[in-house]
């Protein structure tokens, strides 16, 4: 029983991430062989910079993707190399799509998870201590700072951040990646953003495990409050948690493309805004299908963890 | 001579505003023995329950003296009464599924407090070993969840023991078993006390019997003489509450056509879950039939099955002038009216955020003209509901108000057959009984049909013409 | 943005000392926009190249940007670029996501799988993904904008809907109404219909926000509407190079983006709270 529950919902997750990846390929497909504008103008632009261009460099170009050949011929030719993993080489740099996926990734990965990390750090234990006391003075405070945090773009709490350690106190670099303190305010921008939400669904999911009376009936039983936060409170607080932790990544997505592009950090988010901006298709449907795969990627890990956790479910049972 | 188990002295709750809701009780039970309280919904019962343990809500303030065991403590002191836990006081819940960790093996609960050994022993006891102490909460049934809690309270060494309304919403042979449960906890050691409702726990525990009426005790004594030859008013009217003690009922005699038959049904709730098979019941006007069983054996989805809103897989139903709902939907249309259901939970048989008048005028396209205007008035004054209260809200009316609402409005449509559905389960025994003569005597007066729908085998003896079990 | 509104409607226990605060924020915030332009007459794109980065005065009570733009113009012209634009987008993507969260629920069967399928699949997406692309290959204007965040949003509400109709549909007083005769679409518009409402309108102000922050990071990358347009993102990035010379100016559109969003987030939780509550805004 346990493990058809697992396996239906690594089904239903692969399944999700196929059609994810079908969907963009389509929608790429669109956007380049049937919207108006001139690709192979723009991609000359890209690659060889406005003022060298020449017709014959533009025409190159345009021969050497295909834009000019048969509409149904290419969707499949398209979709074929899609699938195939076939991502072609960046009409910018001319360097393979995966290694440069790669490389920008790894980049983005360090950032994103020593900002999801930051993030945790500083909300679970306010996230806790809200959650334990609601309505008290830590709670009040976390409401109203994360209610003011949420209200900024990442962008703005990155100028803040700069303006404060950057420009005001020098202490910190602004931009670039030479060095592991370059990483610092990239990910405090991030882990601010991200943390303002969860510490409120930390202390949420807290409180009301706290308020369930089956943490009380424990401490009638004998347990001493402490053992009881540990063994029940944490445990079913987890799930809700663990569930929005998948929709962090999401977040995570709006937020690691702005603070790279303000912070010039060469991870995946300044690659992709970059290649729009010079309509570098393969950079742009590479990235955009590893993104598309590491959503599904983290959801399909918060279902099962959410399984683990929650052994009604497990079992297939109805909640 | 050990000091007695509780001692409460004084107990005064109020709530924010300075009302009483408790005005000064006084109990004693003594070491080893057993004392059940009795009252309605609001007298205050359960908050005497939360005031021994400590568990008030916040806007409740509590004064007065409690010892246990010899510990004293004042009422008013939560952080004092806690410390009581485990050691003097410990509680036997309500509800199973909300007592346990839902993420956590019965056996491994049991076992934090109790160690391995007393925990497996325990659950032996109770019958629940092996599979079933390693069992997930969810996978028990309601009955091993009870006697998974009966273990728990086992294993405590408190000598009180605090049971809150131990037979709430159960069917009858479970409330026997909660009682023997109970017994064999106090054969233990323990003292109880009991706070319920339900006369069959006072009856089936013995000793010694509280009542308690708005926050004030009105007698108490031991078992037998409070139960067979009460003193207060309030003690007789609740004793001939009990069905048992009813007055027989006149039973109809006319042969008529009737109004509601089926023939050989079987439903379920989707094709492959079948619930039950070749089912028939014939119901003439004036009849009370019963549909008892179980819960979970399909009496209401029966009920919904005779009302056109479930359609069986096998069978037929037929209402009046032989007309089947399922397959004359004109029919259906318009003889919908006079087939209508009384719910279980009658405060959520009212739409939740609109005032009670509303819903009534929203009646009318319904209804034939000016029959709101007529009717209604004398309706209210049947039931002894007073127009004003139709301003409210159905949050802001007790569940014997909803439920004599609900009876009004389903008059307003003259229907031919009532099916009510548990219409007393959640109410108190003296409202029950109210209710239930509503509605026989309308049965009578107006020539309805009436199925009645219960877990209760008293009631439908008291009551029925003729009953049906799933 | 859903969950935030799930996450905050769960606090039922923290009190607000002042619970009208974001609602009236929202009034207020609405109203600058509406009159703004009307009380400040001043032209947003009037370049002055002999005033560039000055300070505040009367005749620009903000100060002027690197050309010579009137700030505090600037800033009320750019209001229904992000407010507007995100009250558009989110009526409409509600609106589309309700009915059909509503037909679903109602109708059941084949139609309920075929709208839930479709809106699992919807959901899938990450979001900014999706107006990534779409601004990046369309050029960043209004109408791709649009396109890809009503697209985003529509699926919450939807999923919302429908879980708000079926728990409503399974209760007591709609069964009671049935058996009384009434017609369904009484029964949908009276007693379906207002939970259903109320839980729209605490998601909608969420996604307000989140709409507005989402239309000024696009902004801010130069792929959301373009210059000369005040949007307020966008101003953000023209300003930047000029933080230390002139940091008022750029104060204000960040401050415009923070003040409104928070309005309308603290409009979100006190509906929220509201519902809770059980009352129910007629």
């Amino acid at each position: 029983m346990i493990a058809r529950t697992v396996a239906r919902a690594i089904l239903a997750r692969l399944i999700q991430a196929i059609l994810v990846a079908l969907a963009l390929s389509t929608l790429c497909f669109i956007f380049i062989y049937i919207l108006p504008g001139d690709m192979a103008l723009r991609v000359a632009v890209g690659r060889f910079g406005l003022e060298q261009l020449s017709r014959d460099m533009v025409e190159s170009v345009r021969r050497e993707t295909f834009i000019e050949a048969p509409l149904a011929g290419q969707y499949f030719a398209w979709l074929g190399n899609v699938f195939t993993g076939n991502l072609g080489y960046s009409l910018v740099s001319n360097r393979s799509v995966v290694s440069e996926l790669w490389r920008a990734g790894a980049n983005t990965f360090t950032l994103a998870l020593i900002g999801w990390a930051l993030s945790y750090a500083v909300a679970i234990p306010f996230g806790i201590w809200a959650g334990l006391r609601p309505g008290g003075i830590v709670d009040r405070v976390t409401a109203g700072l994360s209610a003011a945090i949420a209200s900024l773009p990442s962008f703005l709490i990155g100028i803040i951040l700069i303006w404060i350690f950057s420009v005001s106190l020098g202490w910190l670099p602004p931009a670039g990646n030479r060095g592991p303190h370059y990483l610092i305010l990239p990910a405090a921008t991030l882990g601010i953003g991200l943390s303002a939400l969860s510490v409120r669904v930390i202390r949420n999911a807290v409180s009301a495990t706290n308020d369930a009376f089956f943490v009380t009936y424990s401490q009638i039983r004998g347990l001493s409050p402490g053992r009881a936060f540990v063994r029940h409170v944490l445990r079913n607080a987890s799930t809700p948690i663990a569930t929005f932790a998948a929709l962090q990544f999401a977040m995570l997505l709006d937020g690691f493309v702005v603070v790279e592009t303000l912070f010039n950090y060469p991870g995946l988010g300044d690659m992709l805004v970059k290649a729009l901006v010079s309509r570098d298709v393969p950079i742009i449907m590479g990235g955009a299908l590893l993104i598309g795969y590491l959503y599904a990627a983290v959801s399909l890990v918060s279902d099962l963890v959410c399984l683990w956790l929650d052994p009604r479910q497990l079992e297939g049972a109805r909640s | 001579m050990s000091a007695p188990a509780l001692v409460i002295r004084g107990l005064v709750v109020r709530d924010r505003q300075g009302h009483g809701l408790v005005r000064g009780v006084d109990l004693t039970l003594p070491a080893g023995g057993i004392l059940t309280l009795i009252g309605e919904t609001g007298s205050g019962k359960s908050l005497i329950a939360q005031a021994v343990m400590g568990l008030l809500p916040d806007e409740l303030r509590a004064e007065g003296a409690i010892s246990v065991a010899g510990r004293e403590a004042e009422a008013g002191d939560k952080p004092a009464l806690r410390r009581l836990w485990a050691t003097h006081t410990m509680v036997l819940p309500q509800e199973p599924s909300a007592a346990l960790d839902p993420t956590m093996r019965l056996l491994s609960q049991l076992a934090e407090t109790a160690g391995k050994t007393n925990a497996t022993s325990a659950l032996d006891a109770v019958e629940l070993s092996g599979a079933a102490a390693r069992a997930w909460p969810h996978a028990l049934s309601g009955g091993m969840a009870q006697r998974g809690l009966a273990a728990m309270a086992l294993v405590s060494n408190a000598p009180l023991l605090v049971a809150d309304e131990p037979t709430k919403g159960l069917d009858d042979e479970r409330v026997g078993i909660a009682i023997r449960l109970l017994a064999s906890l106090r054969d233990r050691g323990k003292a109880l006390l009991a706070i319920t409702h339900d006369l069959r726990v006072a009856r089936g525990l013995g000793s010694a019997v509280a009542v308690i009426r708005d926050g004030v005790i009105v007698e108490q004594g031991s078992a037998e003489a409070v139960l067979s030859t009460p003193t207060h008013a309030y003690t007789r009217a609740w004793l001939e509450a009990e069905p048992a003690r009813w007055p027989p009922r006149p039973r109809s005699a006319a042969a008529q056509h009737p109004v509601l038959v089926c023939e050989q049904v079987g439903f379920g709730y989707t094709p492959r879950e079948r619930l039950a098979e070749r089912v028939s019941l014939s119901l003439r006007p004036g009849e009370i039939v019963g549909l008892c069983g179980v819960s979970g054996r399909g009496k209401t989805t029966l009920g919904n099955v005779l009302l056109g809103l479930h359609r069986p897989h096998a069978g037929t139903v037929k209402w009046i002038g032989g007309a089947d709902p399922y397959a004359d939907p004109p029919a259906q249309r318009r003889l919908r009216r006079q087939y209508q259901k009384l719910h279980q939970d009658p405060v959520r048989a009212f739409v939740p955020f609109r005032s009670l008048a509303r819903q009534f005028a929203d009646l009318k396209p319904v209804l034939p003209p000016r029959a709101l205007s007529d009717r209604l008035p004398e309706l209210l004054d049947r039931v002894r509901i007073k127009p004003s209260l139709l301003a409210r809200k159905p949050a802001e009316i007790s569940g014997g108000e909803a439920q004599r609402l609900a009876i009004v409005r389903l008059l307003l449509l003259e229907p031919r057959v009532i099916v009510a559905d548990e219409p007393t389960s959640r109410l108190d025994p003296i409202v029950q009984r109210e209710v239930i003569e509503l509605l026989t005597e309308l049965a009578r007066t107006r020539n309805l049909g009436l199925i009645l729908i219960s877990h209760d085998q008293a009631l439908l003896d008291a009551v029925t013409d003729g009953e049906l079990l799933l | 943005m859903s969950e935030i509104a799930r996450s905050v409607a769960d606090t039922v226990r923290t009190g607000q000392r002042l619970p009208w605060a974001g609602p009236a924020l929202i009034l207020a915030v609405v109203l600058i926009m509406i009159l703004g332009p009307r009380v400040w007459p001043v032209s947003p794109t009037a370049q002055n190249l002999l005033d560039t980065l000055a300070g505040p005065s009367l005749a620009h009570p903000l100060g002027t940007d690197h050309i010579g733009r009137d700030i505090l113009a600037r800033v009320v012209h750019g209001a229904p670029l992000s407010l507007g634009f995100a009250l558009l987008v989110v009526a409409i993507g509600a609106a589309i996501g309700v009915v059909l969260g509503l037909v679903a629920a109602e109708r059941g069967g084949l139609i309920d799988i075929l709208i839930m399928r479709f809106t699992d699949l919807m959901l899938a997406f990450p979001g900014v993904l999706l107006a990534l692309l779409f601004a990046g290959f369309m050029g960043g204007g209004m109408v791709p904008l649009f396109v890809a965040l009503t697209i985003t949003l529509w699926p919450q509400f939807a999923r919302m809907a429908r879980a708000i109709a079926l728990q409503t549909l399974a209760e007591p007083h709609v069964e009671a109404s049935r058996l009384a005769g009434l017609p369904p679409a009484a029964i949908l518009a009276r007693q379906v219909l207002p939970p259903v409402l109320q839980q729209t309108v605490v998601l909608a102000a969420f996604s307000v926000g989140g709409t507005i922050l989402t239309i000024s990071s696009l902004g801010f990358l130069g792929l959301g509407m373009q210059p000369p347009t005040p949007e307020w993102g966008a101003m953000i990035t023209e300003l930047l190079p000029y933080i230390h010379q002139a940091p008022l100016q750029l104060a204000a559109p960040c401050l415009c983006i923070f003040v409104t969003v928070l309005a309308f987030m603290l409009g979100g939780e006190a509906f929220a709270r509201r519902a809770m509550r059980g009352e129910h805004a007629p």
